[in-house]
């Protein structure tokens, strides 16, 4: 018996009028898992495409996962290379427990190294999965409208962007706050304006900055104090920075941050399966990139003699804090993003040349790319107002 | 205005209409005073004095004055209640009045005021109003001391200045929730707020400005 | 409303009248209440430097406050000459008509600082300073110096209470300053203040060598008699504290006027 003829039997005791009318969301949810739905829109005109929400957001998922992957191996690394150099063995509280369990601390050893992180990572982006989820299925069940997959994209961004230390109890209430706040109360998928996972993400940093705002480092060790490459380059200036890391371990992603975002070099793997699939667009990408670039390079040519972040060069800031996480998978968020093809290369340019100001002038905040896109996300419907506005002008121009 | 007893113009704007909560008025000083509790009553104290004296200074000359300075008139009564507020507060609450700073003056421009003296006071005999005023500065009191309790308990585990939540600075457990002790939380609390009251009084939901076309869909095979 | 209300007559005694009643009512509050408010205004300074010096409890009454600052000389100080100076000779009835706060934006009584020796970024600085003794059976025990510096966001104003050595700290307390809450904001900590009362600010050549620490004091490192932990999630703040504290005690600041201090030169007046 296939599993399509079993939700077809069951399907009328969630339909209106039956037993568990109330559950169909989930009903519905389960079953375009498995199946590509039949309904087809029938109002107005429509392009038809073979793909449809669910299918792309779960291959945004699958894109993330070399990220993801790298990032689990990375907090293993960091934390078993700290642990040998310095003769340490890990604190035994429930993590360290289970990683004795199943592996052993060598820092050269790939599997050491990504068992520690999972058991870090995981249960992090277990309860952002339960407890989002769980209000993405409220919302859906009182609102009477479909859990909506966009959920799996969120869900494992603003996993991704959590520091492996950070208590669950806030994971639980940034998703509760990225989820509510950043998209339910302006209507659900498609309606919200920010978007959520980083609404969450930015929760946590305002409530809890002093863990969480990007200058102390999360290397899963008790005890472990020292700057994440962003905040030395703050304090320190390229030099220290220099000093600390090649440019090639940072491109690799051998180095401090959240879950998700230390390799640049497998969120470009993943990105260009975005690019090239056209989900993730490529306008937006290299307007980040170029606004970036241009801006960095700009303020090198100022320079500061009490600022040392003015020296730090475009290709660092490529590699260094969530950038390219950020770029790749956070600003081409098709929800919260400019529409018009115009307004998606100034909305990215808006973005890069934040992260860069924001990172570089303002003194309190060593990182900017969350700031950034949050800050373009409001500007994005005017900016495609203003591309609609010169359209139609040229075009009764030409009448 | 066809029945105003002194019961509905005195409970009224407290849930039904409240000034913040429905009009969205005086939302400048809810946010700037309700990290602590005790600024935030202070506060609903005095926005609640000048409002109903002001009411009732206004309804007492009202068919004094004449329609074409009207609103000067209101301004310079206004203006003179908030100043010796101001004062009084600064010879007999000094520490309060140091951190309400400008915010007191500020009352001066909080819509409430100005709102109830054009919209109510102008209108209706001088108790009235002056019930009217305390009943819209108790409503603006309410939503301040709820945004206040809520900010000033999780964004520092206090009341009143007393520690209720022992934080870890201080050896306890608890965690405080910076974001809280920002401006911008009171707008995401008083937006909660509104939810809440609007989801339970649904007359207070406003007509939407457009309406979306029903979503048909169609078996495709 | 009547249409007579709006000729030009009416309008006119209307606004008058309310005008002459409005402007009565202001003015008699502001005259009648000016006794209480300046007496709030120097009580609550005055527990600002008591609270610097340590020599309050948690909730001081009045009472307390007056009697306390009864033991307390308030006299001005040239920075230059580390010197005293009499009111009258800067032009000044008497120690208390001095504002410091006041005479910084006044060019005659303070002087430009040059970017490369501007370390607590306050760009003016007043050429006399307000300094507070505390005598106990006529011996200077304790010397109270106003501080101000910039950290993240604002100018942090306090006062820096030392022994009669010039050199331990009995408290260092802020009492206006902008920085966030929960993190700079930490300075009014009791806590984080209650670290600062032992340590020293000068090392054994009198060079200043107070610091904060990010990441916390190792108390048997040699220099922790000189440090102090850095605020938590306030790197610009604490550094705000440092580079004000580093200023204020170099030359340009009060080290002309401790050395005094410490040669008992200035406790004889």
């Amino acid at each position: 018996m296939g599993m399509r003829e079993f939700l077809d039997k069951i399907e009328p005791q969630f339909e209106k009028g039956g037993k568990y009318e109330k559950w169909y969301a989930l009903y519905e949810a389960v079953d375009t898992i498995f199946y590509t739905p039949s309904k087809v829109t029938s109002a107005n005109t429509h392009v038809r495409d073979g793909v449809d929400l669910k299918r792309i957001m779960i291959t945004v998922w699958f894109c993330v996962f070399p990220a993801m992957f790298f990032g689990m191996y990375n907090v293993g690394y960091q934390s078993n290379t700290y642990l040998a150099a310095n003769g340490l063995t890990m604190d035994m509280d429930w993590h360290g427990a289970i990683i004795a369990m199943l592996a052993g601390n060598n820092p050269a050893s790939i599997w050491d190294n990504f068992i520690y992180g999972a058991v870090y990572f995981l249960p992090i982006y277990a309860v952002t999965f339960a407890v989002g989820g769980f209000w993405e299925v409220v919302f859906a069940t009182i609102r009477k409208h479909e859990v909506n997959e966009g959920f799996f994209v969120t869900s494992i961004l603003f996993a991704l962007t959590c520091p492996p230390t950070i208590p669950l109890w806030q994971v639980a209430l940034g998703i509760s706050f990225g989820v509510v706040i950043g998209k339910e109360v302006f209507g659900g998928t498609g309606k919200n304006f920010l978007n959520p996972a980083l609404t969450g993400r930015a929760f946590l940093y305002f409530a809890y900055p002093a863990q969480i705002s990007g200058d102390a480092v999360w290397t899963a060790v008790d005890g472990f104090s020292g700057a994440t490459p962003l905040g030395v380059a703050a304090s320190g200036g390229l030099n220290a920075l220099t000093a600390n890391i090649s440019w090639m371990d940072a491109f690799l992603g051998f180095q401090q941050g959240s879950v998700g975002e230390t390799s640049t070099l497998a969120i470009l793997l993943g990105g260009a399966v975005l690019l090239i699939m056209g989900i993730a667009s490529w306008r937006i990408v290299a307007g980040v990139f170029l606004g970036m670039a241009a801006t960095a390079t700009l303020l090198n040519f100022i320079g500061s003699d009490t600022n040392q972040m003015f020296q730090v060069p475009a290709h660092w800031h490529f590699v260094l804090g969530g950038f390219a996480f950020g770029m790749m998978f956070m600003a081409t968020d098709p929800v919260s993003a400019s529409m018009t093809n115009t307004g998606k290369w100034a909305f990215g340019i808006l973005v890069g040349l934040m992260t860069v100001l924001i990172r570089v002038v303002n003194p309190a905040f060593p990182e900017g790319i969350m700031l950034a896109i949050l800050f373009a996300n409001l500007f994005a419907p005017f900016i495609d107002h203003l591309v609609i506005q010169a359209n139609i002008k040229r075009r009764l121009a030409r009448v | 205005m066809s029945d105003v007893t002194p019961k509905k113009v005195l409970l009224e704007p407290i849930l039904s209409n409240n000034p913040i909560a429905l009009q969205i008025l005086g939302i400048c000083s809810a946010l700037a005073v309700t990290t602590s509790l005790k600024l935030s009553i202070v506060m609903a104290i005095a926005v609640s004095l000048v409002t109903a004296s002001s009411s009732f200074f206004i309804a007492l000359i009202r068919s004094q004055i004449p329609s074409n300075i009207r609103i000067i008139v209101q301004m310079t009564i206004i203006a003179s209640l908030v100043i010796v507020v101001d004062q009084v507060l600064k010879a007999y609450a000094y520490e309060i009045s140091k951190q309400l700073s400008v915010f007191v003056g500020l009352i001066i421009t909080n819509c409430i005021v100005m709102g109830r003296a054009e919209a109510f006071a102008m209108q209706n005999g001088p108790v009235l109003s002056f019930l009217d005023g305390i009943g819209n500065g108790a409503g603006y009191g309410a939503i301040l001391i709820t945004v206040a309790t809520v900010r000033e308990l999780l964004g520092a585990g206090k009341l009143f200045g007393v520690e209720i939540l022992p934080t870890i600075a201080n050896g306890g457990w608890y965690q405080p929730n910076g974001l809280l002790l920002l401006p911008p939380s009171a707008f995401f609390i008083i937006g909660l707020i509104i939810w809440g009251l609007r989801s339970w009084k649904k007359d207070q939901v406003e007509a939407a400005e457009y309406k979306l076309s029903a979503h048909k869909v169609k078996e495709a095979f | 409303m009547s249409k007579s209300n709006d000729s030009i007559q009416k309008t006119v005694i209307v606004a008058l009248a309310l005008c002459i009643v409005c402007s009565i009512f202001v003015s008699a509050s502001v005259v009648l209440l000016k006794p209480v408010q300046i007496q709030n205004k120097t009580l609550n300074l005055k527990e600002n430097i008591l609270r610097a010096a340590g020599m309050l409890s948690a909730t001081p009454t009045k009472k307390e406050v007056e009697e306390k600052f009864a033991q307390i000389t308030p006299k001005i100080v040239d920075l230059d000459t580390g010197l005293y100076v009499e009111p009258k000779d800067i032009g000044f009835e008497s120690v208390d008509a001095f504002d410091q706060k006041k005479s910084a934006q006044n060019p005659k009584l303070s002087k430009v600082l040059d970017s490369s020796e501007d370390l607590a970024s306050i760009k003016r600085r007043e050429r006399y300073a307000k300094v507070y003794l505390v005598k106990e059976n006529g011996a200077l025990t304790r010397v109270i110096l106003p501080v101000k510096g910039y950290g993240l966001w604002s100018t942090l104003y306090g006062f820096l209470a030392l022994k009669a050595d010039g050199d331990s700290v009995v408290g260092l307390g802020f009492y206006e300053h902008g920085e966030t809450p929960g993190l700079g904001g930490e300075v009014d900590n009791p806590n984080w203040k209650a670290q600062w009362p032992g340590k020293e600010v000068y090392d054994d050549n009198f060079d200043v060598a107070v610091r904060l620490v990010k990441g916390g004091v190792n108390p048997s490192s040699s220099d922790a008699k000189y440090s102090v932990d850095a605020l938590s999630g306030a790197s610009l703040t604490s550094r705000g504290v440092e580079n004000l504290l580093h200023y204020w005690l170099s030359e340009s600041g009060f080290k002309t006027y401790l050395e005094k201090v410490r040669s008992g030169e200035a406790g004889n007046v």
